[in-house]
């Protein structure tokens, strides 16, 4: 029996070393969150949510920054995700065995891991180099580059997901294929789509990179997408690396809203997938 | 969706068109002539004929990998949603050939329904599921369409479970009512033909009874065609078999025939637990 | 034959073969036993075949239950059965040529004490030979699953037809001649009935085994009293 015992030992063994990394990993998680959530907690304050930035000394808030968030987040999730969701159905439905779903997938998963500052730079190139100024456009486009691949590989994936005796059921009652698609595929994918795109959300809700070099920062409240435009990351990075005491309780409070939104988002995500995966 | 406008009388035309000149002249409902099924290169299907009559149901039996499925999905033409599966040859719907490339699959569709072996509702509600083929066709008024979705519930012997939730989801019956929600789908499109792809393998014994007694009852307004692995289910309801063997039709005839003094030693080795 | 895949399935449709053939076996005995018992008036030999009647009757039960449990279970088809079937009503025949041949016995015991006019008799063992070798021809045919040597049986009941005929006039004449002889001749007229009808059970065991081996039936009016005349020819089927 002494195999049985050994086997038993390396078990004790294997189990204690994946206890001991997740609570290492998820201790960090804890702490990170505890700290923004000490640092911001402090600094929240309902003028927060109604006065601009304003320079140190004098009682401002990040409206102007959170506006610009969701403006640019709106913008980049408006033009991304139905681009991401088009080319994954193309993907998933009727190019399925076709060389160029192999080569769209293929640089898909390139560009999901792509740095977001080469994005940032892309765009300022061929956007605000062109137009001679920084705008909350050139953001938003920015920011859709980046939603894109995650949309086409989740999109891709839950199509692909749908089972193939559905859509045959639907083609063997004469459906035409756009019918199929829509009526059916989307239907049946519906939550694990709509998880892609929230998930996409929160990616993008803490992109500072690609901001930096396209919308740049605005000190005032403004909605014109033509101008640059201030976002939380943006604003938290120019507080803190400033002297200000008042501006560094201001970016623990931005990096607090950033966190709690995205943290809603994921949870919602995984609601979603979990209610559809139980009916 | 333009099909369903364009559609709206061109399905009772083309029937009427076909039904009478074709199924007399060639011999039967579906006419097959030398039929050749490729998956890529291999040969599944080979030189294959066959006739099947109108409002008769005919079983295809045999043992695994035989060609028995394969030959059922290209009465529908549901091999077309594939890229690397073609055929050769003819099969005759009433006298018109559906291998022809210029043909309406939709339209065919319509006229040759399939019931799965895996029951798929579709994700809407009871009635979402009926109505939603009918409207593909026809334009019919709300009091039109609940008498339609009825009809086509009592004709599978569903409705008096169902009447009271109809908005319930179609996922949430029992597996012998999803099949049977499936039947009424396809029944409620008024094909000519319906092929079942063996209906009952996933259900329990009364489930599959009440499958077979629907079956039974569907026969006098439709062409049924039906696959199945169990000998028993071929004998008890159908009225001509085929028994098919390593992608050849090795023997076609009555079912009381082939049942008691099949002519071929390979069908009676295979219906008496010879072999396969 | 090939073997089932499920080999207990074999083993019960030799069971009943087997029965079949123990069955046929006593049957056999028993006619020619009543037979033998009758024309040298052995009255122990009588009881004897008396006595064999209960173990076929018993047989026949068996191999009904047997079959019966076999088709709930295996639901058989085709070959398997037209056997099953098969056994069932040779069983039944069989059972039934054990009555007959007892039914002579228990003449051979009435009759015993005022034997006269043996030749009276003569015809009756010719009739009794011919009804034997019918029964030892099917029962081969049975065991061989051989589908003419059954067609065979069943056009020579033709002939025991004929032997019966014979032999009913011979005893009238008998009974005519000498009123001493009617008692004894009337027996022996039963026991001529008998006969005969053993003659016809084995006919419809030929029948039948025709119809287990190739699933078609011999046609419904046998030609009667011209043992040459040929049996129309029906399609052979490989079985």
């Amino acid at each position: 029996m002494s195999r049985y015992d050994a086997r038993r030992r390396t078990d004790a063994l294997a189990r204690a070393l994946c206890v001991a990394a997740a609570i290492f990993g998820l201790g960090w998680l804890a702490l990170i969150l505890i700290a923004v959530l000490l640092g911001g907690f402090g600094g929240l304050s309902l003028s927060i949510f109604t006065k601009m930035t304003s320079p140190p000394g004098a009682n401002g808030g990040l409206l102007n920054a959170i506006v610009g968030s969701l403006i640019m987040t709106t913008l980049g999730v408006a033009i991304g995700a139905p681009i991401g969701m088009l080319a994954g159905t193309y993907m998933a439905e009727y190019g399925r065995y076709s060389k160029l779903t192999f080569f769209v997938r293929f640089i898909n998963d390139i560009l999901l891991s792509a740095p977001s500052i080469v994005v940032g730079l892309f765009v300022y190139q061929i956007m605000v180099a062109r137009m001679g100024h920084f705008s909350a456009l050139a953001g938003g486009v920015a920011l859709a580059i980046i939603v894109i691949p995650v949309v086409v590989r989740t999109t891709e994936d839950m199509l692909l997901l749908v089972p193939g005796s559905l859509r045959e059921a639907a083609a063997a009652l004469g459906m035409p294929r756009a019918s199929i698609i829509g009526q059916v595929a989307y239907r049946s994918a519906r939550a694990g789509l709509v998880t892609g795109v929230l998930l996409a959300v929160a990616r993008i809700s803490g992109e500072t990179a690609p901001l930096l070099f396209t919308a740049l920062n605005n000190q005032f409240f403004t909605a014109n997408v033509n101008a640059p435009m201030s976002s939380l990351p943006a604003v938290i990075f120019q507080f803190a690396q400033s002297p200000y005491r008042e501006w560094h309780r201001l970016a623990w409070a931005g990096a607090l809203l950033i966190t709690v939104a995205v943290l809603t988002m994921s949870v919602a995500a995984r609601v979603l997938s979990a209610r559809a995966a139980n009916k | 969706m333009s099909s369903q406008g364009a559609a709206n009388s061109t399905q009772a035309d083309a029937a009427a068109r076909m039904t009478s000149a074709g199924a007399a002249s060639t011999g039967g409902k579906i006419v097959v002539r030398g039929l050749n099924f490729y998956y890529g290169e291999a040969l599944a299907l080979k030189a294959i004929d066959l006739k099947l009559q109108v409002n008769k149901v005919t079983a295809l039996i045999g043992p695994s990998g035989c060609g028995k499925s394969t030959l059922l999905r290209v009465f529908n033409r549901m091999y077309d949603l594939y890229p690397n599966q073609r055929a050769e040859g003819e099969v005759l719907l009433d006298g018109e050939n559906i291998l022809d490339p210029a043909l309406d699959l939709n339209l065919l569709r319509s006229r040759v329904g399939m019931v799965f072996q895996k029951p798929t509702p579709f994700p809407m509600s009871i009635y979402d599921n009926i109505a939603f083929g009918i409207k593909l066709y026809e334009k019919l008024s709300k009091s039109e369409l609940d008498s339609r979705v009825e009809s086509a519930l009592r004709r599978s012997a569903l409705w008096d479970e169902v009447k009271d939730k109809l908005n319930a989801s179609g996922l949430s019956l029992s597996g012998g009512q999803q099949q049977r929600l499936c039947i009424a789908r396809t029944v409620a499109i008024k094909p000519e033909v319906i092929l079942f792809d063996e209906p009952c393998s996933a259900l329990d014994p009364i489930s599959t009874s009440r499958i077979e007694e629907l079956i039974d009852e569907l026969t006098d307004d439709y062409t049924i065609v039906i696959v199945t692995h169990s000998m028993q289910q071929a004998a008890r309801v159908s009225e001509y078999t085929a028994f098919m063997y390593l992608g050849e039709l090795i023997e076609f005839g009555d079912t009381s025939e082939i049942f008691t003094k099949p002519r071929e030693k390979r069908t009676q080795d295979y219906i008496t637990g010879r072999f396969g | 034959m090939s073997e089932h895949i499920v080999r207990a399935y074999d083993k019960e449709l030799e069971t009943l073969g087997r029965r079949i053939g123990e069955m046929g076996g006593i049957a056999e005995k028993m006619v020619v036993d009543a037979m033998d018992a009758l024309s040298s008036v052995n009255n122990e030999l009588a009881q004897q075949v008396i006595a064999c009647d209960p173990r076929l009757d018993a047989l026949q039960r068996e191999i009904e239950e047997h079959a019966i449990l076999t088709i709930a279970r295996r639901q058989p088809m085709a070959i398997d059965l037209r056997e099953i079937i098969g056994a069932i009503r040779i069983a039944g025949d069989l059972e039934r040529i054990g009555d007959l041949a007892k039914n002579v016995a228990k003449r051979a015991v009435k009759i015993g004490p005022e034997s006269r006019a043996p030749r009276a008799s003569v015809g009756l063992k010719h009739m009794n030979d011919v009804a034997t070798e019918q029964l030892k021809d099917v029962l081969d045919a049975y065991a061989m699953r051989d589908a003419e040597r059954a067609q065979a049986v069943w056009t020579h009941d033709a002939e025991l037809d004929a032997l019966e005929d014979s032999v009913f006039r011979d005893l009238l004449t008998h009974m005519m001649e000498d009123p001493r002889n009617i008692s004894f001749c009337a027996h022996l007229l039963f026991c001529s009935k008998s006969i005969e009808r053993i003659g016809d059970h084995a006919t419809n065991i030929a029948e039948t085994v025709y119809y287990l081996v190739t699933g078609g039936t011999l046609p419904a009016e046998r030609p009667k009293g011209r043992p040459d005349a040929a049996a129309p020819q029906l399609g052979t089927v490989e079985p």
